[in-house]
């Protein structure tokens, strides 16, 4: 299969924007995906679109992809929308690359959007674990914090990290945040902040858990026959990886990481011809603080127990070895569900073509984006590399 | 008689109280003579869930097993659902044979009394045993004499052939007394017009009329005496031929409150757990009737009656709903009716299934086998023990729960959810399962916690009660 390439990517700020709608806000990100090219791009270039949302308004709406792609004026290309809960646009750049690949599109989009903060409160709640294992998991009243506490329950009972490390990933993802202007909660915390908040879900507090967002991302991804039309510094995409897993947390064999993205982080390695210690930075899935320790360990970052050294040492701060979450990741930055992982693409495009700004790596090679669907059910990464000219 | 015998007796109260006090502070005033402290059910609790819990520790008492129950009766006055058959579900429960003989009697605090009284006649049943179990919560009016008074509570009786318990001699009275203690349709609290000399006179003439059709001598132990508060049954020592001591014996109302339908099968349980030879056993029913009992035992018996948690006056009215929210607008997600009646066995009574291709549980058992990814025609049905330790266990704190447990957690407070690894049939392998846990008198919940299964309200959709396991530490088993 012939090789694929970002070309450009663009998100718009993650935040409550009640005066946005899921086709404005998606317009807006495509629109900055489209500026974002280096050399231009003739919108009637893109031949075809996949959008990925978990639901419009707090619930299903059909024919959302051709709705938000119209909107914007991609008029006429085959558009679809994806559901992969949180990893809705993890898979719909999947899904764009895989077009590109398989040579049925030169120039595929793959996107997100969501609209969270539009309802009142009460309905807002449905949005609390409507993807999860419904009939048994959610009918004993656990939301995904709820799971994602009881997986913490198990972590902290079997390793030696404690909650406090839970409040070091909230204190560095917020430093981060406060760096990027698109970031939802872009304000830095202390440890004392992140240790004393209120309790959400022992042994998860307020601080260990991610905000609901509003926002849109696109991904514009070309293939190898096109790509020296837009862009004379290529970002290709290495590596794809992606996985399935129960949907249940009681009917896995472990609950102290996730099946699912190690099986996507190993793929994708083997897809790039790396190894973990390759990726210059990350963008992870921390839907949940403990979701960032549970992804040092799936994508091979350390051992298994040992991903509270990575926080004590700093080595996944902006200036450490290998930076983590650089844009504040879903903490900070936010998580619009359908547009996180494209979102965290955008990212990644962004800092290996050295637009970062503040938070920006420090001339990286590898970046690897890491996006999670519920607690685990479905997982996908993406290892991008910036070519460099021989 | 029939030759119908008592072969044990079980009673189960919520272990939260409170306290008269509280009421006394909230109040100015207490109006529920004799009650010194109540239970009160858990938000997840009801009629159906303290029977399952008295039924459980009776058929134990008696030596039998669920699978031997040919007839099953329910007495209550507040069933679940005002329509609707709740002992099909309670057969489940309980895991009684399909072809059980069913009957709910409800109307009166006589409820428990006519289905004994009823099951008696009935009986023999071969093999099998009877199932009799009186529970009850009532409900009054916030500042009422009767909602002060208002108790929970189950009790029940398992009847066979060759029990050691006999009834020697029964007899009942009706006689219309209108007016003294009722519950208009629709509505969910009793009342009463409160013509003090009307409603004793209704009650003690009943008792009487009843009493004296007895033969049996009535040289009783302990009378067990159906009360509405700790002072009325004083009143009817000559109507019943019995010492105030005799009814002290048998009372719970001082410290569970009025039990309504269950009342004398509560009364009963006390009195044979304290060794009573010979009892007395006189319920009454507004409208008015009396149905008593002359028992000789002993009875093997299995309570769980004490309390462990006082509530304060607030918490009381939070368990109660009166200033707490229903489920929010804008719902959770959906299970449908028939989606969950599939999973009933699952619910009720945690049948778990085995692969036939590797030899793994699944729980549930359906779909894909855990252990192989295998799809068995069918899996082999195996009724898992119950028993079973925590693997992963959270707290939800308020504004963590999804929406169909916002009523729950706005009853009862953070509640406790894990999955637990429940032990397979042979005590090796295990199967996980979801589920919340009770905390009872246990501080914490923890990885590691040994556990064992409950039958509860899980919640309400669509008006419809969806019950299922919850589990509790075996620390606090009572």
């Amino acid at each position: 299969m012939r090789d694929a390439y970002v070309i450009g990517a663009g998100q718009t700020p993650f935040g409550a924007m009640p005066d946005e709608s899921y086709r404005s806000l998606f317009t807006a990100a495509f629109e900055r995906a489209v500026d974002s090219v280096p050399e231009g791009i003739d919108e009637d270039d893109i031949d075809e679109a996949v959008i990925g949302s978990l639901g419009v308004g707090g619930r299903q709406l059909g024919l959302s992809g051709p709705a938000a792609t119209e909107h914007a004026g991609l008029h006429g290309i085959p558009s679809s929308r994806i559901e992969n809960a949180c990893a809705a646009s993890g898979y719909s750049v999947r899904q764009a690359v895989q077009a590109v690949k398989s040579g049925m599109a030169d120039v595929a989009l793959g996107g997100g959007v969501e609209i969270m903060t539009d309802m009142s409160s009460d309905v807002t709640k449905y949005w609390l674990g409507v993807s999860g294992e419904t009939e048994w998991e959610r009918l004993t009243g656990t939301t995904f914090a709820g799971v994602y506490a009881q997986m913490a329950s198990t972590y902290l009972d079997r390793y030696e990290a404690t909650q406090e490390h839970l409040s070091m990933v909230a204190v560095k993802n917020h430093e981060n945040g406060a760096k990027n202007p698109n970031a939802h909660l872009g304000f830095e915390c202390s440890l004392d902040d992140a240790v004393d908040a209120p309790v959400v879900a022992d042994p998860l507090n307020l601080y260990h858990c991610c905000p609901t967002s509003d926002g849109a991302a696109a991904v514009l991804v070309a293939s190898e026959d096109v790509v020296d039309a837009y862009t004379d510094d290529p970002i290709r995409v290495a590596g794809v990886g992606a996985a399935s897993e129960r949907v249940g947390l009681f009917q896995r064999d472990d609950y102290t990481g996730i099946a699912s993205s190690e099986k996507a982080g190993e793929k994708a390695y083997e897809d790039a011809g790396i190894t973990p210690d390759d990726i210059d930075f990350a963008e992870i899935h921390d839907c949940f603080a403990i979701a960032e320790l549970f992804a040092y360990e799936d994508l091979g970052f350390c051992e298994r127990g040992e991903a509270h050294r990575l926080l004590d040492e700093g080595v996944t701060e902006l200036d450490g070895d290998r930076p983590v979450n650089a844009s504040g990741g879903l903490k900070s930055k936010g998580h619009p569900i359908g547009a996180t992982g494209a979102g965290q693409v955008a990212e990644a495009f962004k800092q290996l073509s050295g637009t970062a700004g503040d938070r920006q790596v420090a001339d990286p090679k590898y970046g690897l984006t890491h996006n999670v669907g519920g607690s685990g059910g479905a997982a996908v990464v993406h290892v991008l590399e910036r070519e460099v000219a021989e | 008689m029939s030759g119908v015998s008592i072969a044990g007796v079980g009673a189960y109260a919520p272990r939260l109280r409170i306290d008269a006090a509280e009421f006394q502070d909230a109040w100015g005033q207490f109006h529920a003579s004799g009650v010194e402290e109540k239970a009160v059910p858990e938000a997840d609790e009801d009629a159906v869930t303290m029977a399952v819990e008295a039924a459980q520790r009776a058929l134990a008492a008696a030596g039998h097993a669920g699978s031997d129950v040919a007839h099953l009766a329910l007495a209550t006055t507040t069933p679940p659902m005002a329509e609707e058959d709740l002992t099909a579900r309670l057969s489940s429960m309980l895991g009684t044979p399909a072809d059980v003989a069913t009957r709910t009697v409800t109307g009166s605090t006589r409820a428990g009394a006519q289905a004994l009284d009823a099951a008696l006649d009935a009986g023999l049943w071969a093999d099998g045993v009877a199932v009799v179990v009186a529970s009850d919560c009532p409900r009054g009016e916030p500042d009422s004499e009767r909602e002060h008074a208002a108790g929970a509570g189950a009790a029940a009786f398992v009847l066979d052939g060759d029990g050691p318990g006999t009834v020697a001699d029964r007899a009942s009275h009706v006689e219309p007394y209108p007016g003294t203690r009722f519950r208009p349709t629709g509505d969910d609290e009793t009342t009463g017009l409160g013509i003090t000399q009307y409603d004793r006179e209704s009650y003690t003439a009943t008792l009487d009329a009843a009493t004296d059709a007895l033969d049996a001598a009535l040289d009783v132990d302990a009378a067990a005496v159906q009360s509405p508060d700790g002072k009325l049954p004083y009143r009817a020592t000559d109507a019943l031929g019995v010492s105030a001591d005799a009814i002290a014996d048998a009372e719970t109302v001082s410290s569970l409150g009025d039990t309504g339908a269950a009342s004398t099968f509560l009364g009963a349980a006390t009195a044979f757990a304290d060794g009573a030879q010979r009892l007395l056993m006189a319920a009454y029913g507004s409208g008015a009737g009396a149905t008593v009992f002359v028992v000789d035992g002993p009875v093997p018996v299995e309570t769980a009656l004490e309390g462990d948690n006082d509530l304060t006056y607030p918490k009381y009215l939070r368990r109660r709903g009166e200033i707490t929210s229903d489920e929010p607008e804008g719902g959770g997600a959906y299970v449908s009716v028939p989606s969950w009646q599939r999973t009933v066995p699952q619910r009720h009574r945690l049948v778990a299934g085995r692969c036939p291709n590797c030899g793994a549980l699944n729980f549930p058992p359906d779909g894909a086998c855990q252990g192989c990814t295998d799809r068995p025609d069918e899996y082999e049905r195996v009724t898992l023990p119950g028993t079973g330790s925590v693997e992963a266990v959270t707290s939800i704190a308020q504004g963590g729960a999804p929406p169909e447990f916002v009523e729950q957690q706005s009853k009862s407070g953070p509640f406790v959810s894990a999955v637990v690894a429940f032990d397979g049939p042979d005590g090796e392998e295990t199967v996980s399962a979801p589920t919340q846990v009770l905390t009872g008198g246990v501080a914490e919940i923890a990885v590691g916690t040994d556990v064992e299964t409950t039958i509860r309200r899980i919640y309400t959709q669509e008006g419809v009660v969806r019950y299922g396991f919850k589990t509790r530490p075996v620390d606090a088993r009572r």
